[in-house]
């Protein structure tokens, strides 16, 4: 770095500001400071995680296929829906899709050479699995048992187990705020020149939208659990009803946090797909903006939404119209994407690729998704299905039909630019397949079981089933199914780890895609950029020339724009 | 460049020498900067958060101070957190004169601006400590005493942090880390301890006077 200030802007090279590599293994691999290698990390530490987590929904899964519960007590069972839902949540998908696509993707795209608080980055991935050890610790304890919401007074009785549990949603909260805030400084202050707002890829805005909510809404969750973990701890009275407390509070602060939460979710995947459809349909997306602005606005209207998760819990009545309304209105701007989709890929030259496959599923298991969502938001109807598995049936479609879907996309569309390979692409069709049969087998029929009122969070459900006897079938039924969804991942994780080493090779740009990741070379050198190019118009236009300038492959006809740094790694609050 | 800074006057001088910094280091700290603010707005919704909290249970409460073993707790000592109060405030006021002395280049006078700020920090601690060993509630007892020591206690973590970062930035800058063109560190802790005692605004404002 230059000292002192007579140092004049003509002797300022960018060549200058890429650090040496990084040496030997720990460097490189384990503490690294490197986005990328960041990303792998969280994609490695997340799908191990999944496996965990998936099992365990196996085993829930399990023990419903028979109505007097198959394989295990209550107690292990509530043990293993609340485990399964607090690390899909915390320690899978929040990690996966702003963590690992995040990471890996957005500095690329934006044309950065890394993210702007390096250290930070290395910090918060190494959280994580801080925060996986200490919940499934809390195990050794007896577990937690109230669902992975954790309502007091229930969860109160969990001891032991119940402070750990909130211990790690708080050390994972402190994670995703740093991710938060060092993604939206990386988006606001280091876009190649001439990314103006508006030419900033759609994944962009989605993670933009993505690390606001991050930011802002996940304090909120670790003050809840932090009062949690008080009254575990220490006895202080804030959700104990005898001593003047309420736990209705816990559950405002818990979804203030956890409706947003699901946007952090499903956002990204949002971005995946407007990434994915305009390459794949060879097509200019449609309503750019409109797409862009709705992915901030539902990022906004996610805080205005939390009490519909309430309306069981005895919130005032005024208060249930308003937030019927404002969950109807989240409907509107997630509209406006679905159809703007469905426009891209109308007319287009479709290339059924794996991620497009994906993108396609998406399209319909998250809309139906969707819609289910806009019925539980009429108070009436929530009412009656609150308590039941159509809940859970609705929520999976837009978690795993949605999230998982869209991180899936993602895969195998930028798994040739992460390890310069592509995925063996036969063996990832299969998986689509898998996978779209298996979550429509085994989520499907839990709509109409909730209809006729099958509870949810039950080990068993003899009495159920004795008013409804085709109960039996379908919970054998969704089990079956729920295997094909496990072996789609477990394809997958082979299909990683074989083609990293015999897949075909990729080139700098095996889809033809347009954004700034596919101007060098697969996988990226750590400094990502030698040259910062210059932007001119959005990434979506097929029948134009690529609107960039002095890109790495590119002659050197034009002077070199020395405007963005590689981050120097340093604390952020101290020091000069 | 360094020699055409001489002939500025004050002020002049600093926007200057903050504008004319070498560009690697002139976009670091603007990143540096944005970072820090989203920092404080984060840490700003967790003592909002808090406070929803205290605010919530308090207007939900049927009597308030909360009756504990049929006695009603007594209010806060308003007269002594407003004495405490100004301490605290007086220190935001002594380190805007300290940054604003280091902008001077003027080293001495920002020592002793400095150490004043440290030594009302650590006498506003010393108050609160009082004030903890006289105000007869318990953390435990009920959710007055719960959200005045969890907020409270908080916002003194936050002192207390913030008297060891202000030691550390005093360390660093007579250790010749910061120059007169530099100082990003400096500015960071002005912020944070200006933000310190915006937070306490609404905090005696909540506890002591509604």
């Amino acid at each position: 770095m230059h000292t002192g200030t007579s140092t004049t802007h003509d002797t300022h090279d960018a060549h200058d500001h890429i650090h040496p590599p990084p040496e030997g293994f720990v460097r490189k691999y384990v503490f690294s400071l490197d986005h990328k290698v960041i990303g792998f990390q969280y994609f490695f530490t997340g799908l191990l995680i999944m496996f965990i987590a998936g099992s365990f929904a196996e085993l829930v899964r399990l023990q419903l296929t028979d109505p007097n519960g198959a394989i295990m007590s209550h107690t292990a069972y509530n043990e293993m829906f609340t485990m399964h839902g607090t690390a899909m949540v915390w320690l899978v998908l929040i990690p996966l899709v702003t963590g690992a696509l995040g990471n890996f993707v957005m500095p690329l795209q934006i044309g950065a050479r890394d993210v702007a608080f390096p250290w930070l980055n290395m910090a918060s991935f190494w959280i994580l699995p801080l925060a996986a050890l200490i919940l499934f610790s809390s195990m050794l304890w007896g577990g937690p048992h109230a669902g992975w919401t954790e309502y007091p007074p229930i969860s109160l009785a969990d001891g032991t187990a119940g402070a750990l549990w909130c211990l790690a949603i708080f050390t994972i909260g402190i994670s995703s705020t740093m991710t938060g805030l060092n993604f939206m400084v990386t988006i606001m202050k280091m876009r190649a020149p001439g990314m103006t707002w508006t030419r900033m890829p759609l994944f962009i805005w989605a993670t933009f939208a993505t690390a606001l909510m991050n930011m802002v809404a996940t304090v909120a969750l670790s003050v809840a659990v932090g009062a949690l973990f008080l009254e575990h701890v220490f006895n202080v009275p804030f959700y104990d009803a005898a001593r003047g407390g309420s736990a209705v509070l816990y559950q405002h602060m818990f979804w203030f946090y956890s409706h947003p939460a699901v946007y952090i979710f499903i956002i990204p995947a949002f971005g995946v797909v407007s990434e994915v459809l305009p390459t794949f349909a060879r097509k200019p997306i449609f309503g750019y903006k409109m797409i862009a602005f709705s992915s901030m606005a539902i990022s906004i209207l996610a805080f205005t939404v939390w009490m519909h998760h309430m309306f069981p819990s005895g919130i005032a009545p005024w208060l249930q119209l308003p937030f019927m309304i404002l969950t109807y209105a989240i409907g509107i701007p997630t509209g406006i994407k679905i159809f703007s989709w469905m426009a891209t890929i109308w007319g287009g030259r479709i290339h059924f690729t794996s991620s497009m496959l994906y993108a396609l599923g998406f399209l319909i298991t998250f809309t139906f998704g969707g819609i289910t969502g806009v019925f539980l938001a009429s108070v009436p109807v929530d009412l009656h299905m609150h308590g039941t598995v159509f809940v859970v049936g609705h929520f999976h479609y837009v978690v795993a039909g949605g999230a998982v879907m869209g991180f899936l996309a993602a895969i195998p569309y930028w798994y040739p630019k992460a390890t310069g390979r592509m995925l063996n692409e036969r063996l990832a069709q299969l998986g689509f397949w898998l996978f779209f049969i298996g979550l429509n087998g085994t989520f499907l029929p839990m709509h109409w079981l909730g209809l006729e009122g099958m509870p949810r969070r039950t080990a068993t459900y003899a009495g159920f089933a004795k008013a409804f006897p085709d109960a039996v079938f379908w919970n054998q039924f969704e089990t079956a199914f729920s295997f094909l969804m496990a072996a789609s991942i477990g394809l997958l994780a082979i299909n990683v780890i074989w083609s990293l080493r015999h897949g075909t090779l990729a080139g700098i740009n095996p889809w033809g895609a347009r954004t700034l990741e596919w101007t060098i070379s697969s996988p990226p050198p750590y400094y990502n950029f030698k040259k910062i190019p210059q932007v001119f118009g959005r990434p979506y236009d097929f029948d134009q020339p690529l609107p960039y300038r002095n890109t790495d492959n590119e002659l050197d006809e034009f002077p070199e724009f020395g405007r963005v740094l590689m981050p120097i790694p340093q604390p952020v609050g101290a020091g000069a | 460049m360094a020699a055409a800074v001489q002939h500025l006057s004050g002020h002049e001088a600093i926007a200057a020498r903050y504008h004319d910094v070498d560009p690697v280091y002139g976009e670091t700290r603007d990143l540096r900067l944005l970072g820090f603010v989203f920092f404080l707005l984060s840490d700003c919704i967790l003592f909002s958060s808090f406070i929803f909290a205290y605010v919530y249970l308090r207007i939900s409460a049927p009597a308030w101070p909360p009756f504990l073993n049929g006695h009603q707790l007594p209010w806060f000592d308003t007269s002594f957190a407003a004495m405490n109060s100004i301490v605290l405030f007086g220190s935001g006021v002594t380190m805007h004169f300290a940054l604003e002395n280091w902008k001077h280049l003027n080293k001495a006078k920002f020592n002793g601006w400095l150490i004043a700020t440290i030594v009302l920090g650590i006498g506003f601690l010393l108050g609160q400590a009082h004030e903890y060993s006289v105000v007869g509630i318990s953390w435990t007892g009920t959710t007055m005493g719960a959200s005045f020591f969890t907020l409270t206690g908080m916002h003194g973590f936050h002192v207390f942090v913030g008297v060891l970062y202000l030691t550390i930035l005093g360390l660093q800058a007579n250790r010749g880390v910061y120059t007169g063109s530099k100082y990003f560190g400096l500015t960071a802790g002005t912020l944070y301890w200006h933000f310190v005692d915006v937070i306490w605004v609404f905090l005696f404002f909540l506890f002591y006077i509604w």
